[in-house]
């Protein structure tokens, strides 16, 4: 494929030219209640050319046929020359990079019967179902993967991949007369079949709880402190802040950049936030983007203070800063656009705290855990926790619902005043979206996380 | 190809599509991307022994043994169910293909973009443009002898405007969705769509607090719709998760409300003379003079249902065909669909005896949380004060909550302002006793 790819890079007339091929192969499984919904083998395969010229914008062809490759990449060429610009894009410079990374297929999926991928979810599912008769509805799915991605450039990057991904879901919903709860478990590894195995007690814990929280009250709605669990804290700093943070949202806009300008003060100095695709293992780990620029550790936010931000080439070289490794597309039938990969919120500064000191001296507050949701309108957010306790008097009290967390981001941010040590990556499935592009395979990490003070909405 | 497939596979059903997009973007007024797509693909169903199974691939030459094997083992494992194809029979006519927007040029869709950019340009504010054609072929059959071809066309001019300053970020947004290209009419109505929004949104008031009357923006009523959407689907009322379950003929909503999904409407991408499982396009009735009237089906919801399909089949190329809307009109009863209102108008003719209360055009965490139930509570996105009948300005930091049934048995009033958005027409909706909170 690379001798391929390499050729037909030769016949580009454009002065920068990339190709992006990948061949995917799937399983997926999903029940709804008792009952099968589907069971299918799916094979996608696709490439993606991208061109530009002096005085130029993007040219950009994809398609599900390599064997239009010839015609895609003059097609990209003149779908460049045909966009004529005042000032040109620039790229930031990066080295050419060759190199393969194949990754362990831990147990490589495509050899396992569908029946017996079948077996693994009815387990979960029946697991969830099981815990009492007021669980009436449950989805549950399992997907798996093994992509292959190669990518080449004309400024001599010659990369290759193999990857495994596997995800899988359960919601439960319970109801008790009028009353509908539910609970939902994620699960997302860049793994194989190795990995899914022993998993009924997550698929049970959620189910238990969303019978648990048709006796629950809902939370009162008022400002109070409140703990953000490390889910519920990485969902956070990805959508409230992480998005602010892409370059793209900034670059070509003067007032966007002076209220992202570097050097301003973000939160408090226990508060440090950043995005690593090298982190080891995770899903939004990747060693190359989808331009060939490898992945690093990037600090966003270090002691409260901006200090940087994720970048493509092009929004880099724009800004006069370095491409950090963060353009990536969701397949083969989009452009790469500046996306996260692995945000976190950094442990607090030792000795630090765990989760009890975070609470000790909470006299009436708000535990909130887990994620339905979250949106992000730019300085404003709302995130629905998937459920809650009350603290009183320093300690974790009962179960609340209805935990909906709003507010402004720059606030909310500045109130942040404790982090404990206790970080953990979500290793979830679903993904990012932006840009009609969904879903991107993102992990978030944090710690607990304590904001003094922030609205939480039940009954407004 | 659906032929030679067909006989291969003796029991099924097939859909092959091919689209080709093209799209020009401007970002912060500069035109920065051309972009072509192709993607072509086939989605196989078989029922074997009683079973249902799927299969799909975009390989350009598909081994269709090898498709049929693979749904037959899909088969294998899938739920017993009596699933029926529809023979062949006679399609309605339905202009879906506009030799206009299938020739537009790469140079006209830039100049069309350009011509928006201008006069969307303000000092201070970023404009970004994108617009999308796509021609695309669609070719369904099944074993029953079922068929239908037809080609279509679709045309998205998205623009939006974006405000910073200081920590105040604004962002207004729009879009033109149609089967043809935009005609001047179009376009006039999309850049005054943002500027009524843009005006009055420059100025930052206080939210009012308490049990008010509230306009709910053809955009701002997605809160209230999604549950009613969800509700009137056959395949929630088959999970047993519908609240209108078992509730056809009952007044449910104010009498003036109807609900109508139609994939006969002129000139919209999702109209289609038939379904992708060969079922031929009508009409369905869902909500009429406030009185549940039907759900949508498909074939597999249908057949558990033991109801017949309402022609609410869609598929992909990867996965099994599911229950989907096709335009969703939402309005006064025996009002219809007008065309779309030349002069946007903030509010709908709605606010004349309002004394204090809000415009709602975009709400924040739409979809998160228990949204079958109709309870909803979201801070808001885009909202504007109305004070003894006049819009005062944008409110920030406000939270809006309330029940979609409750607020639905009595409307307070059906704007002047009806609108596609997307797949949607509706007018704005005056709602009262939406409870505001300020924060």
């Amino acid at each position: 494929m690379k001798d391929r790819l390499a050729a037909a890079l030769k016949a580009s007339r454009a002065d920068y030219t990339e190709i992006r091929v990948e061949r995917t192969w799937s399983s997926a499984v999903t029940f709804r209640g008792r009952r099968l919904e589907t069971a299918t083998v799916s094979e996608d395969e696709g490439g993606f050319v991208r061109a530009l010229n002096r005085g130029c914008g993007w040219g950009i062809a994809s398609f599900t046929s390599l064997d239009a490759l010839p015609v895609m990449i003059a097609r990209a060429d003149e779908l460049s020359r045909a966009v004529r610009l005042d000032r040109p894009i620039r790229l930031a410079e990066t080295a050419p990079h060759l190199a393969d990374a194949t990754l362990d297929l831990d147990g490589d999926v495509r050899g396992i019967p569908l029946a017996e991928k079948k077996r693994l979810l009815e387990a979960y599912n029946g697991a969830m179902l099981a815990v009492s008769n007021a669980v009436v509805d449950t989805q549950a799915s399992y997907r798996d993967e093994v992509s292959e991605v190669w990518y080449v450039n004309s400024e001599g990057t010659v990369l290759s991949q193999l990857r495994p991904d596997v995800t899988l879901s359960g919601t439960a919903i319970a109801r008790r007369n009028g009353t509908l709860e539910k609970g939902l478990e994620s699960i997302g590894l860049r793994k194989g079949w190795h990995s899914v195995h022993g998993l009924e007690d997550r698929f049970r814990i959620v189910a238990q709880r969303a019978v648990d929280l048709l006796d629950a009250p809902r939370v009162k709605g008022a400002a109070y402190p409140v703990i953000l669990d490390n889910e519920l804290a990485g969902v956070f700093v990805h959508e409230a802040f992480g998005h602010l943070s892409e370059a793209d949202f900034v670059y070509e806009n003067p007032q966007a950049r002076e209220m992202m300008t570097l050097g301003r003060r973000f939160g408090k100095p226990v508060l440090n936030v950043g995005d690593n695709g090298a982190a080891p293992g995770l899903r939004g780990t990747l060693p190359f983007d989808d331009e060939g620029t490898p992945t690093q550790d990037t600090p966003l936010i270090r002691d409260g203070i901006l200090v940087g931000r994720l970048h493509s080439r092009e929004t880099a070289a724009a800004m006069g800063e370095r491409p950090t490794g963060n353009a990536r597309a969701i397949s083969f039938r989009h452009a790469p656009i500046v996306r996260m990969t692995n945000t976190y919120i950094a442990p607090g500064p030792p000795p630090g705290g765990t989760f009890e000191d975070l609470i000790k001296d909470v006299k009436l507050g708000v535990y909130a855990c887990g994620a339905f949701g979250g949106q992000t309108m730019l300085e404003n957010f709302s995130f629905t926790a998937a459920w809650g306790h009350m603290i009183r008097d320093g300690h974790v009290a009962e179960l609340v619902k209805d935990v909906v967390l709003a507010g402004n981001l720059f606030q909310t941010l500045d109130r942040i005043d404790h982090i404990a040590r206790d970080f953990t990556w979500n290793q979830m499935g679903g993904g990012c979206g932006k840009g009609g592009q969904f879903p991107l395979a993102v992990t978030e990490g944090a710690p607990h996380v304590r904001i003094e003070q922030a609205l939480v909405g039940g009954d407004v | 190809m659906i032929d030679e497939l067909l006989d291969a596979a003796k029991c099924a059903d097939a859909l092959w599509r091919r689209e080709e997009r093209t799209s020009v973007a401007f970002e912060a007024g500069r035109l920065k991307t051309a972009g072509v797509t192709e993607e072509a693909g086939v989605n196989l169903r078989v029922v074997a022994g009683g079973r249902m199974g799927v299969a799909g691939t975009t390989a350009a030459t598909p081994d269709l043994e090898e498709l049929v094997a693979r749904a037959r083992a899909s088969a294998e494992l899938g739920e017993q169910l009596d699933l029926g194809f529809p023979p062949t029979s006679p399609l309605p006519h339905v202009p879906t293909f506009f030799d206009r927007a299938a020739n537009a040029s790469l140079d006209q869709l830039i100049a069309l973009g350009r011509g928006l950019v201008e006069r969307l340009a303000r000092a201070g504010c970023q404009v970004n443009v994108a617009i999308e054609r796509e021609v695309g072929e669609t070719a369904v059959g099944n074993t029953a002898g079922g068929r239908g071809r037809y080609r279509a066309t679709a045309v998205a001019v998205t623009a939006e405007v974006i405000r910073i300053a200081a920590d105040d970020v604004l962002m207004i947004y729009d879009q033109y969705l149609g089967a043809d290209l935009p005609g001047d009419v179009d376009l006039d109505v999309l850049v005054r769509s943002i500027e009524t929004r843009l005006g009055p949104a420059l100025t930052v008031v206080p939210p009012p607090d308490g049990t008010l009357p509230v306009v709910f923006t053809p955009a701002g009523l997605a809160a209230l719709l999604l549950p009613l959407e969800q509700a009137l689907s056959g395949k929630t009322v088959l999970q047993g998760s519908s609240p209108l379950a078992g509730r056809i003929g009952e007044q449910v909503f104010d009498s003036r409300l109807s609900i109508t999904d139609d994939p006969l409407a002129p000139g919209r991408p999702s109209s289609r003379p038939l379904d992708d499982e060969c079922v031929a396009s009508r009409t369905t009735h869902l909500v009429q003079h406030g009185v549940v009237h039907g759900f949508i089906y498909d074939l597999e919801t249908a057949a558990r249902a033991q109801a017949r399909s309402t022609g609410h089949g869609r598929r992909g190329i990867f996965g099994k065909p599911r229950v989907a809307y096709t335009n969703l009109i939402v309005g006064e009863a025996d009002d219809g669909v007008g065309a779309q209102h030349a002069a946007p108008l903030l509010g709908g003719g709605l606010l004349a005896d309002i004394k204090d209360g809000l415009i709602v055009d975009d709400l924040i965490g739409v979809g998160q949380g228990n949204v079958i139930s109709g309870g909803f509570s979201h801070p808001v996105g885009l909202a504007y004060r109305v004070v003894r009948g006049e819009v005062t300005g944008r409110v920030k930091d406000a939270a809006v909550a309330g029940n979609a049934y409750e607020l639905l048995k009595q409307i307070g009033g059906f704007g002047a302002d009806g609108r596609w958005l997307g797949a949607r027409w509706s007018p704005s909706l005056r709602l009262n006793g939406v409870s505001v909170a300020r924060r």
